[in-house]
């Protein structure tokens, strides 16, 4: 009984975003939240619905993957990080200085810590000297060529990342899921065309798809966003195609089908809830390869230029290595850890949900 | 005998039909991709005769671009003209090198080519030493050392540790040149050199992968009961490591690596390429992209494409061969 009244509450719940967002469009004159930002409010409405609210359910089964999930260190070391992220992300922005405020008084100006010897104009002669700078507190982590704050665009830089990693991976996920499960329970002529149009988009270099689609359609972050959702769920849909394909000839699954269920209760009520572990360490394990993706995008200027992301400030910090190399480093350094943390992460999750697997 | 024979014909030949169609796919996402765009490969050559002020009606320049480039047919003809022009190997001209785009891809597909050969070289002959030593010495510190090392080396960002490399031997220790010189011949100690760090950046991450999957591959069959009968009959534990538990882990892994090297390792070397300066397929993508050169960038995307297809088809062929267990349905 409570499983249609979520649906009905979830689904009421979305058509009122949908109309504030339609109205925020076309009709508001001052804009509340950019397309983004509805797009992160679905994304937290459909994760509270159908991610936080089950776990919250199964209490016990929650227990014991999270047990099991807690013996891996590295996972625990992961999920840390992860954490730390998302804080700095949430509230980062609001502690630290524009990252976009350029400032040619304090341009290269080294992590703290750290000296080096810069060719500096002094006012009082008027000529260029060389002078030791040192790093101050109000840049802990430096500043680049035109003296914006690292510490404020590596912050920033999380806030996208994070937004990249999560939305386009749920997308993804979402399409990968409808495509997987309907070729694996209908079969036939729609598994055959479902998994045939799936090899097409396979055999296209992932990479390779994407800077030739934002080529096309221009860069800007919502649409890079949905442009590696849409081409990013192949690997899902073949997994969750061949689980559902042995979860349908179980017994539960007979048995419900014998009681009369229909397609459509079978699929939401039996196949996706039992697939649903196996897509959480999917997500956990392609996050990192989103957010790799966006920052390699941005990293070669095909990301939005308007966005503080890791991956342009890594492509400004290569241009001048010889002199400011922090520049170059640090964003890398967050990177690497996100990407290791989600890997460690994800590795933990499978373990923990796979039953055959000795923890 | 004849009868496997003739069933294995029969699924070489459906894998070919199949590989046809998938790029019969792959031509129609790429053209309606094309169509779909707000953008036209005609865009930046209109704006500069725009800009250069010596044309009074731009309409009229467009119309004749459009008639040129069979832009003003309707949508059908165009894309019976794309697909046939594909088929006669024709890719187009590129607008800002003012060459045929096959000529501008057969000077520059070796350095693509040698750099992604010898990072597989290089990640191929370490990740797999590096998997089967650890796989043997399981539980052990060496063990761990490689499950974390290989972590690290799927987690670091291949653009990323290309800098690094940079900065550390190139700027500050300066044993490298900061960029690929393109004058050194190809075959040369010099080249051989010069690719290092490039074949370093690519390979790390391929390497990482491949010692994982090894791993686990021989621990798979290190429990098999074959392993244990060529045990009992007293053979060395190095000839049951080598001929018995190797020969039967790579199977799935040189799976992997003929896939990785078509999905993972095309991404890779773009952007490595683009790093070092190596003017392979991918720095002329990246060049074409900036200077809205769409015929180049189709190009190089179609190429990967078909590259991985090929790839794809050789893997399940050769398989037929490697394996006799695997059924042809």
């Amino acid at each position: 009984m409570y499983k249609i009244s979520r649906n009905l509450l979830f689904a009421i719940v979305i058509s009122v975003i949908i109309a504030t967002m339609a109205l925020d469009q076309f009709a508001l004159k001052e804009k509340l939240l950019p397309p983004l930002g509805y797009f992160y409010v679905f994304f937290s409405v459909f994760m509270l619905f159908y991610f936080v609210y089950p776990l919250y359910r199964n209490q016990r089964l929650t227990l014991y993957y999270w047990e099991r999930t807690r013996k891996n260190k590295l996972a625990m070391l992961g999920l840390f990080f992860i954490v730390f992220l998302i804080i700095l992300a949430i509230a980062g922005p609001f502690f630290t200085a524009d990252p976009n405020y350029v400032n040619f008084e304090e341009k290269n100006l080294p992590p703290l810590g750290f000296t080096t010897s810069q060719s500096v104009y002094d006012r009082d002669t008027g000529s260029l000297r060389n002078a030791e700078i040192r790093g101050t507190w109000k840049h802990p982590l430096g500043t680049d060529d035109k003296g914006r704050d690292i510490l404020a665009m590596i912050v920033s830089g999380a806030r996208v990342s994070l937004q990249v990693g999560l939305v386009a991976t749920f997308i993804a996920l979402m399409i990968g899921t409808v495509i997987g499960v309907s070729s694996a329970y209908f079969g036939g002529a729609v598994d055959n065309v479902l998994m045939r149009f799936t090899d097409i988009m396979m055999t296209f270099p992932f990479f390779l798809l994407l800077v030739f689609i934002v080529f096309i359609f221009g860069a800007d972050l919502t649409l890079i966003i949905l442009i590696i959702g849409v081409t990013g769920w192949t690997g899902a849909a073949r997994i969750v195609r061949s689980e559902a394909l042995s979860l349908r000839t179980r017994e539960f699954v007979l048995a419900s089908r014998a009681l009369g269920a229909s397609d459509t209760r079978i699929i939401f009520r039996h196949l996706i809830p039992n697939v649903m572990g196996t897509l959480i360490v999917i997500a956990t394990l392609s996050i990192p390869g989103v957010i790799l993706a966006e920052a390699a995008l941005s990293f070669i200027g095909l990301g939005d230029p308007t966005v503080a992301s890791w991956g342009r400030i890594l492509n400004a910090g290569q241009d001048n290595l010889e002199t400011t190399w922090w520049v170059a480093v640090e964003p890398g350094i967050m990177l690497f850890l996100t990407v290791l943390s989600f890997n460690f992460l994800g590795d933990g999750l499978r373990d923990a949900f796979d039953p055959r697997s000795e923890l | 005998m004849a009868g496997k024979k003739a069933s294995m014909g029969g699924y070489i030949a459906r894998r070919l039909v199949y590989s046809l169609l998938i790029a019969w796919g792959i031509l129609t996402i790429t053209f309606l991709l094309l169509r779909l765009g707000p953008g036209s490969p005609a865009d930046k050559y209109l704006a500069n005769i725009a800009a250069s002020g010596r044309v009074r009606d731009i309409a009229q320049v467009q119309a004749a671009i459009d008639a040129r480039y069979g832009l003003d047919k309707p949508l059908y003809l165009q894309y019976v003209d794309y697909i046939s022009n594909l088929l006669h190997g024709n890719l187009g001209w590129s607008l800002s090198t003012s060459l045929p785009v096959t000529e501008l891809l057969s000077k520059h597909w070796i350095y693509s080519f040698e750099l992604i050969f010898l990072s597989t070289v290089f990640a191929v002959l370490i990740g797999v030493s590096i998997g089967i030593y650890s796989a043997v010495k399981q539980h052990t510190k060496a063990d761990y050392a490689v499950t974390v090392f290989s972590f690290m080396g799927i987690s670091i960002p291949n653009f990323w540790l290309g800098i690094m490399l940079i900065l550390v031997f190139s700027v500050k220790l300066g044993l490298f040149k900061t960029y690929y010189d393109t004058s050194l011949p190809l075959f040369s100690l010099g080249n051989l050199k010069a690719m290092t760090l490039p074949v370093i950046t690519l390979g790390s991450g391929m390497l990482a992968g491949y010692s994982r999957y090894v791993r686990s591959a021989t621990l798979d069959n290190l429990r098999k009961d074959f392993v244990r009968t060529a045990r009992a009959k007293g053979l060395p534990e190095r000839t049951v490591i080598l001929k018995h538990v190797f020969r039967n882990a790579m199977l799935p892994v040189i799976t992997i690596i003929m896939l990785d090297l078509s999905g993972v390792v095309f991404g890779g070397a773009y952007l490595t390429e683009i790093i070092f300066g190596i003017p392979g397929l991918g720095r002329i993508s990246f060049n074409a992209i900036f200077a809205d050169d769409y015929a180049v960038v189709v190009a190089v995307t179609l190429i990967g494409a078909m590259v991985t297809l090929i790839f794809n088809l050789l893997t399940d062929i050769a398989y037929t061969f490697l394996d006799p267990r695997v059924r042809y349905v």
